[in-house]
């Protein structure tokens, strides 16, 4: 047991990128403060695993449950048809419930609920096989907020997803499970947007004049003439993204499958069958990115409901038919 | 080209003795013919108007594994190469390749003791070139054939009787290049325009040097433009009826605060069907080569795939820049790298490269 705990540790070492272990050492918090102060960070990467080897037994390794917070990419489920207790589902009663329908599944496995401070519910489960112990490098991490119908899961694998979703299902009095179109390698940003938590602004009928932006006036004339349809596209576009600093989504992808229509191509529009096509649009912070080109005009104000649907119905997963005017986040998924 | 050779700048290598005029009058002709000045140099006016052909025939696929060496053919289609044109060559000789071969393996082990062809992570001790004629690639009496430049070295810890791999790899190819601008070359210059290679960034600094040295030629990055990666997207889609393209990928960059990226992908069948809808509106009118592509056909089909964008996210494409075109025929991106998946459709895809490389040429 001492050896593949070693050697667990050993690589989950190596995993960290150097300039990042000493974070991730410190928000560990086993080391007392004279073992992390003798722990010489210039040394090579083996020195040091030698050292930590040696300055604590290891035993306990339901450790770095955030060591990357930001490795991988986290899918949005949502919970379906809440009973009428479920509203009064509570830490102690989901732990134990979820614990055990799980291990009524699966037997080879380790399961490590904890709670955070902002009320979110950190769930570490490391799978084995009938032949093997739990493979605790590859860990799946599902986040739950109690009382909303939100769940956050990291790293699902095929074998793992049907039996969380029986499990989560029961332990918080639903009655099912279904994906819910939005991904991301930032948690807090995909749960920031499901849950509104960022600057919005809501419709009104008189603008009022941004005050926060005070760009140079560079010359009064186009000022004059392109002053208020400016300012209008920066309202439109405030509007349908948010105020701010916005959640940070990498990309959204759209499955079109939409007749073609042009009123220049007589023979693409006669045309029975759809065209398909697929757009993603990525960036570092696509929200970001969205509102800065409606707002400086490269896609037309008002914002098309496609695009506004992001943050609206927090997803970034669409399938495009015709059968709905406008964005339709109809379509069920059909794979993810 | 006479007044420049005259002028005394180039050492010609067999070191014939050259009339040389007064320095002050050389430079200037020399100026005045880098500019393009037709009268001066006789070249011919379709260089001079410096635009890519308004229309070009239809790709036809071509089976090239039994005129092409399929060794060389693999090796062509199987990795992406990085883009380069260069001025016609001085005094190369197709005949004298393992000459050269020998002393661009000197050259290199030259520049590696002073210092300047060093990679850290590599250390290698011996290197041998082949230089090879490729045949089989071009089809016109003007074009020259194509030269395989192969680097193999082993790794200096690495045991006697392992094998020399191939560490880099270089081609120089002109494919259906402009019959007026060949001839117009004086006798000693040989045109290969295009050069794509593949490996590490030393080596290729390494070669491309030894050539300027040897045959006082330039090299210049050839990056690929709108209009030719527009050419590339409708060139390929017109081969889906003979090789499946399986998807026309496009990538474009918007200029937002941060950039964003828009990846736009079609269904191959539909981008077909679409292309074949603009090239009959577009030629309703005139009669029709089904044999040959007009420019406006291409932007036709451009144009219809984003208006279909925007009818749906009202956001004009144009708006950003068109970075890559990729089917499972190829990719295209424009800083200049290209991959050629198909060995059936390398010609037509080199044709255009080399268009581009003759009109990116400054001479």
């Amino acid at each position: 047991m001492y050896d593949t705990s070693k050697l667990l540790l050993q690589r989950l070492v190596r995993r960290i990128p150097t300039q990042m272990l000493k974070a991730t050492l410190d928000k560990w918090g086993r080391l007392t403060v004279e073992q992390r102060q003798a722990m010489d960070f210039t040394q090579s990467k083996w020195a040091l695993t030698q050292k930590l080897l040696s300055v604590c037994e290891v035993h306990a390794l339901s450790v770095i449950m955030n060591d990357n917070p930001n490795q991988g990419m986290w899918y949005t489920f949502q919970l379906l048809e809440p009973e009428n207790d479920a509203q009064s589902v509570e830490l102690t009663q989901f732990k134990q419930q979820f614990k055990c329908h799980l291990s009524e599944l699966l037997r080879q496995m380790s399961v490590k609920i904890k709670k955070h401070t902002d009320e979110a519910v950190w769930i570490r489960i490391a799978l084995g096989s009938s032949f093997s112990k739990p493979n605790h490098l590859k860990p799946t991490y599902v986040v739950h907020y109690l009382q909303t119908p939100y769940v956050f899961v990291r790293n699902l694998t095929s074998k793992l997803k049907p039996l969380l979703s029986q499990a989560l299902t029961l332990a918080t009095r639903h009655q099912g499970v279904k994906e819910a179109n939005l991904s991301g390698r930032n948690l807090t940003s995909i749960r920031d947007l499901l849950m509104r938590q960022y600057q919005q602004v809501f419709p009104t009928k008189y603008h009022s004049p941004p005050e926060e932006e005070d760009q140079p006036v560079l010359n009064q004339h186009i000022e004059k003439e392109q002053g208020g349809v400016a300012a209008h596209r920066r309202h439109m576009a405030h509007q349908a993204f948010g105020d701010g600093m916005l959640p940070q989504l990498q990309s959204a992808v759209y499955m079109l499958d939409t007749k073609f229509r042009d009123p220049n191509n007589r023979t693409m529009t006669e045309r029975e069958e759809t065209f398909k096509c697929v757009v993603k649009f990525s960036s570092i912070n696509l929200l970001e990115s969205l509102r800065s080109c409606a707002s400086s005009g490269i896609a037309s104000a008002p914002v098309t409901p496609l695009l506004s649907s992001i943050p609206l119905k927090g997803r970034n997963y669409f399938v495009v038919t015709d059968n709905t005017p406008g964005p339709s986040s109809q379509g069920h998924q059909t794979q993810n | 080209m006479d007044p420049l050779s005259e002028s005394g700048m180039r050492t010609p290598h067999n070191g014939a003795v050259v009339q040389r005029r007064s320095k002050t009058r050389s430079y200037r002709q020399s100026y005045r013919s880098c500019l393009g000045t037709a009268s001066r140099l006789g070249v011919t006016p379709a260089l001079t108007a410096r635009r890519l052909n308004a229309s070009r025939r239809a790709a036809k696929p071509q089976n090239l594994a039994d005129k092409v060496n399929p060794e060389h053919l693999a090796l062509l289609v199987k990795a992406e190469w990085q883009l380069s044109y260069v001025t016609p060559l001085y005094q190369f000789r197709h005949t004298q390749l393992r000459s050269y071969s020998r002393q661009l393996a000197a050259f290199i082990v030259a520049e590696k003791q002073q210092g300047l062809a060093v990679e850290v992570s590599e250390l290698h001790n011996s290197y041998r070139v082949s230089l090879s004629v490729v045949q089989g690639l071009t089809e016109s009496e003007d074009d020259a054939e194509t030269v395989l430049i192969q680097i193999h070295s082993k790794p200096m810890f690495a045991r006697q009787d392992e094998p020399q791999r191939s560490v880099w790899s270089g081609w120089l190819t002109c494919v259906h290049g402009s019959p007026e601008y060949l001839r117009s070359l004086p006798k000693d210059f040989t045109c290969l325009p295009l050069f794509g290679s593949r490996g590490p960034e030393y080596l290729s600094r390494v070669v491309k040097s030894w050539f300027q040295k040897t045959f006082d030629c330039c090299f210049g990055s050839l990056e690929i433009n709108h209009t030719s990666l527009q050419w590339f997207a409708a060139l390929w889609t017109d081969c889906h009826s003979q090789s499946h393209i399986q998807h026309l990928r496009m990538l474009w960059t918007i200029p937002a605060a941060p950039p964003l990226q828009i990846t736009y992908t079609v269904d191959p069948q539909d981008a077909w069907d679409l292309w074949n809808s603009v090239r009959k509106e577009a030629t309703a009118a005139v009669t029709e080569d089904a044999a040959s592509i007009d420019l406006e056909e291409v932007t036709g089909f451009l144009q219809a795939l984003k208006s279909h964008f925007y009818r749906h996210f009202r956001l004009d494409l144009s708006a950003g820049t068109l970075q890559q075109v990729s089917t499972a025929l190829g990719s295209a991106k424009s800083s200049g790298r290209i991959k050629m998946s198909n060995s059936r459709h390398v010609i037509a895809t080199l044709t255009l490269l080399t268009e581009c490389a003759l009109l990116r040429m400054p001479i």
